[in-house]
């Protein structure tokens, strides 16, 4: 027998999710993964004074705006062909962390951990599913309220310098603005210190102890292998912290070196005029009304990588930079998260003695190119993101964005070949259909952020 | 560690008096400790980005007014444990529908969310409302096999609910999705429902003007409002007036002087009203000018096409929007008006 359900919405993530599974003998067999809500920033941008994006950019994404309005001044910088001052780049390195600690703890102990142990019993964690709880670990759901105050505490920090978070001022084409003093530094560090103890004390050892006691989701949730990272965090040495590559499932130990005009964007099933895919600086975003395209079920575009779906994300990451490689699934995916929070905490503290209060922070030549193109890459909690501008009479002629879940939870492409989601779905047990828990686990796995995917 | 409503609306009240409240909203704080009053809170994202729940995350026992701990107030809330009021607003106020945190999910989130809005309710609502191709860019849910689109949620919904609250500037006004040449066709909650709409206006707001406006309506308070629906609390004190560089120098470039004023590099403190010099944000640690960072104008009617270009110290206008009034500040000499002058120096919009 068999039997089509539809989880909408698809909760405990950010944005508007619709996931639609076909059932058969307890089995999944077919899966749609579809992004409900979109809003058009690459046409808004069209005209604007191109430095504005750095602001515009972060408002696609209340979740991760730091490396978004980071990626869109790096795409403007490279527009203008000018380097920042390493204070600079230090301090995007330290507040692009600090998103990342705040968003992957929030991630685990807010967003994941009640598919694994019942939250408080009320509002809004109460009602809940109800489907094989494992018990045993209340000391890790205990651990919430400090979580939530560990997280506050990475935006404290990040604010330090950024002003405020989310959606700091202090990003500029150039640099930043804020200026260093020993005061602030010394503050950062209190505060980092505070987050590293819990990050290893308390953080990585839950992760473990929830991955114990679900071991069979070591087994669940593969998806389709491929791994891409666009490398992020760069050093004094010009190497990055985490390393840009590719990764192909038919050699999973060999690193391929990324290159970016491999990527392409499909819209054969996403609600969009277009045929061929798209290479992104050729991109173009004209939506179309769903009722009009019956093939469609999603807003998100399906990017692919030498026509391969690629999954993205902190797995990936620790992947090609050789941190973890473990295995391919859904607990593999929280391990290398809390992983890889940990050998951040720890690159911070390194970071905070390369900065020299005194020298510049801002590259005073910027200046916007009348005509030029440039392309941001960088990565964000849930993976390898791409900002590609177009600059035309000094105004913003088109702008192309591709973020991490709009690879992991791309619809189907041109080729008719499933999104990352998609694929890690298909094949998964569904013990209660009215109560598809291990939908919901391989979901929360990918982290996905649905306003980022569209924008 | 399930901390009481008792113990929030102490926190409430902490909050009020850090916030310089009317002395009858605190009073009411206090009546209403020992009432039961126990509104359901339904928590709509629409074309949102989830900053405005980000933001409310975190919300901090010290962020209020000047960043100090006020022990005399907060401790004495019995909060045991982290005095971190996040996790108290989390588990104090009924908030019995909100996407990014529930547990239930599918067909038992929407079951939930027809239990509570059969009944007493206020609505708060994230992000702008589309209304291209009938609101089909935004579904909220669905059922009975049918998707229900942000548009008729919210035309469902708002004229129902005791009170609307339009979190963020993009459900207030429309924000960055409504911008030109608004490609959605999104319109504020207001427009969409034809009900009036507390606006707590900001990209993102800040949290304490979300939990100031929730504490004073449980406790049966209707919060004053500008002319664009915002609380005057919280809106009615002009940026530039309050920031500690308005008699300063004016920069040339970004990241030379500490304490420059920024006007020239397109600061729209002079244009903007909100407590960000004086609250601060995230704990009371830093806000956008302190970081050396322009004030883009993130709270006001019209943000962000009649703030842009946001690095111009001219600012365009578009042509359905009436220009910024030139006044001449007589504190700070400055061309464009300043709000000690006396004046409200919003837009019309």
């Amino acid at each position: 027998m068999r039997e089509t359900i539809i989880i909408d919405p698809v909760t405990r993530i950010e944005g508007h999710l619709s996931v639609k599974i076909d059932v058969e003998h307890g089995k999944v067999k077919k899966a749609e993964s579809a992004g409900t809500m979109f809003r058009g920033f690459e046409l808004i941008s069209k005209g604007r004074d191109p430095r504005d994006m750095i602001h515009m950019m972060q408002r696609v994404c209340g979740v991760c705006p730091v490396p978004q309005g980071i990626v869109a001044a790096l795409a403007l910088e490279s527009a203008a062909q000018i380097i920042v001052p390493l204070n600079a780049k230090i301090i995007r390195n330290l507040v692009q962390a600090c998103n990342f600690i705040d968003s992957n703890v929030l991630h685990f102990y807010l967003l994941t951990l009640p598919d694994y142990v019942p939250g408080p019993q009320h509002a809004p964690w109460t009602p809940a599913w109800n489907v094989d709880m494992r018990g045993g670990l209340d000391l890790v759901s205990s651990h919430l309220p400090q979580a939530l105050t560990v997280r506050r505490h990475a935006h404290e920090m990040g604010a330090l310098f950024a002003g405020r978070m989310p959606n700091g001022n202090f990003l500029v084409p150039g640099g930043v603005t804020s200026l260093l003093s020993a005061e602030r530094i010394d503050r950062f560090r209190a505060m980092l210190d505070m987050i590293k103890h819990f990050v290893h004390g308390t953080y990585v050892p839950d992760v473990r102890i929830v991955a114990d006691a679900y071991p069979n989701y070591f087994h669940i949730g593969r998806g389709p292998a491929n791994f891409l990272s666009f490398g992020a965090f760069e050093q004094p040495d010009g190497k990055k912290l985490f390393q840009s590559g590719m990764v192909k499932r038919t050699n999973p130990s060999k690193v391929v070196q990324l290159q970016p005009d491999k990527i392409t964007e499909a819209v054969t099933h996403s609600f969009y005029e277009g045929t061929a895919p798209q290479r992104p600086e050729n991109g173009q975003t004209i939506a179309v009304n769903p009722r009009d395209k019956e093939k469609a079920y999603s807003w998100l575009k399906a990017p692919r990588y030498s026509g391969y779906p690629m999954e993205t994300g902190p797995l990936a990451r620790m992947w090609i930079s050789g941190s973890y490689r473990n295995g391919i699934s859904v607990m593999d995916r929280h391990l290398a998260r809390a992983i890889e929070t940990l050998r951040l905490v720890e690159a911070m503290e390194l970071w905070l003695d390369l900065l020299v209060p005194g020298l510049p922070v801002y590259e005073q030549s910027y200046s916007t190119p009348i005509e030029a193109c440039g392309i941001g890459l960088t990565e964000a909690p849930r993976g390898a993101l791409g900002h590609w501008l177009d600059i035309a009479n000094g105004k913003v002629n088109n702008y192309q964005v591709i973020t991490p879940t709009c690879w992991n939870l791309s619809p189907k492409d041109n080729c008719g070949i499933n999104g990352p989601l998609e694929q890690a779905i298909v094949g998964a047990e569904i013990r209660d259909s009215k109560q598809p828990i291990e939908v919901m686990r391989i979901v929360h796995s990918f982290d996905p952020c649905l306003a980022c995917a569209v924008h | 560690m399930r901390i009481t409503r008792r113990d929030f609306l102490r926190c409430c009240l902490a909050s009020a008096v850090a916030l310089g409240l009317e002395a009858s909203t605190i009073g009411l704080l206090k009546k209403a400790l020992a009432s039961g009053v126990d509104l359901p809170i339904i928590w709509l994202n629409a074309s949102a980005c989830t900053g405005c729940t980000v933001s409310l995350a975190n919300l901090s026992v010290t962020s209020k007014g000047t960043g100090e701990h006020d022990h005399s107030l907060t401790t004495s809330a019995a909060v045991s444990g982290p005095a971190d009021i996040a996790d108290l607003l989390l588990n104090t106020i009924h908030l019995a529908y909100n996407t990014t945190l529930m547990g239930a999910a599918g067909e038992l989130a929407v079951q939930t969310l027809h239990h509570h809005t059969a009944g007493k309710f206020i609505l708060i609502v994230e992000g702008g409302i589309p209304t291209l191709f009938d609101g089909q860019t935004c579904i909220l849910w669905s059922e009975n096999g049918r998707e229900v689109t942000a548009l008729e949620a919210i035309r469902r919904l708002a004229p129902k609910a005791q009170h609307v609250i339009s979190v963020g500037s993009c459900s207030s006004f429309g924000g960055y999705p409504g911008a030109e040449p608004n490609p959605t066709g999104i319109k504020s909650v207001e427009v969409v429902s034809g009900v009036k709409t507390i606006n707590i206006a900001g990209c993102p707001p800040h949290p304490d003007w979300i939990v100031g406006v929730i504490s004073q309506l449980l406790v049966g308070q209707m919060p004053a409002l500008d002319a664009y629906g915002r609380p005057t609390a919280y809106f009615g004190a002009n940026i530039h007036h309050n920031c500690p560089r308005k008699h300063n120098p004016w920069a040339s470039s970004f990241g030379l002087q500490e304490d420059d004023c920024l006007n020239d590099l397109g600061c729209k403190g002079r244009q903007t009203n909100s407590t960000c010099p004086t609250l601060k944000w995230n704990g009371g640690t830093n806000w956008c000018v302190g970081a050396g960072g322009i004030c883009i104008g993130c709270t006001s009617p019209g943000f962000p096409d009649n703030r842009s270009p946001l690095f111009s110290s001219i600012g365009a206008t578009p042509p359905d929007m009436h220009p910024v009034v030139e006044e001449r500040c007589t504190s700070c000499h400055a061309s464009n008006p300043c709000a000690e002058a006396g004046m409200e120096v919003e837009v019309t919009h």
